[in-house]
């Protein structure tokens, strides 16, 4: 029924990348906040969200990725968002989420 | 809008997992109607953030809640219902800013805590390049 939330991540050399596939809803989202959250702190770098085969996200998803920046400028890094389809950019639009991420 | 020629009812568990098939089926009825393919994505953001509210609520009383799609040649009304009267004025008294905040930019209408028995109501007008 739902596509679900595919999650991996690769270590560049100046940064955590994550690539995003699927859905994130009320069903998906606490896998979400509980492996970003973990990369944040874990790992402590600039982190680059790929968001090229995510179809699907809520205010719910929206709201980890905020958490997951606050956490981030603790550290004095930042988080990047790359690759969204037009349907999510719009999202980022609408909530201005757009200033405060960086937007690829 | 003018009259509704079709109504399709939905009644779904308060479980997260059938979150998605509100989606589905918003997805066809909307097709149905004849949006497009942008506009349906949009409504089906809406519908997806009052189920995944209602759900987060959850009832004492009630195993599921509804959905009533009212189709008209002008467009789409959507109902959400449940027999837990308690379940009224979602969005209220919480920081549910951001989702009350793209119901609204995503929706034509969007009526909460009326005096009906719904828990809230909302539409899409059909336009006429979708």
């Amino acid at each position: 029924m739902s596509e679900g939330l595919r999650f991996s991540e690769e270590k560049l050399q100046d940064k955590i990348k994550v690539i995003l596939s699927g859905e994130v809803d009320i069903y998906t989202s606490q896998e979400l906040k509980e492996k970003l959250y973990k990369i944040v702190e874990t790992y402590r770098e600039d982190l680059l969200i790929d968001c090229k085969d995510l179809n699907y996200i809520d205010s719910t998803g929206l709201g980890i990725f905020v958490g997951a920046l606050k956490k981030a400028k603790q550290y004095e890094k930042k988080i990047v968002i790359s690759n969204l389809k037009e349907n999510i950019k719009k999202l980022f639009l609408i909530t201005g989420l757009d200033k405060i991420f960086v937007i690829e | 809008m003018e009259s509704v020629s079709d109504r399709i009812e939905l009644l779904l568990p308060f479980k997260p997992e059938y979150v998605s098939i509100a989606r589905l089926v918003t997805s066809g009825v909307c097709s149905r109607i004849g949006f497009d393919i942008e506009t349906i994505e949009d409504i089906k953001v809406a519908i997806s953030e009052v189920c995944s509210k209602i759900v987060n609520l959850g009832s004492a009383v009630a195993d599921s809640y509804k959905m009533i799609f009212e189709v008209s040649g002008s467009g789409l009304g959507v109902i959400f219902s449940c027999e837990d009267k308690s379940i009224k004025c979602i969005f209220d008294g919480e920081n549910d800013g951001l989702a009350l905040h793209i119901i609204n930019a995503l929706m034509d209408s969007v009526e909460l805590c009326t005096d009906n028995n719904y828990i809230l109501s909302m539409s899409k007008v059909l336009e006429e390049n979708s």
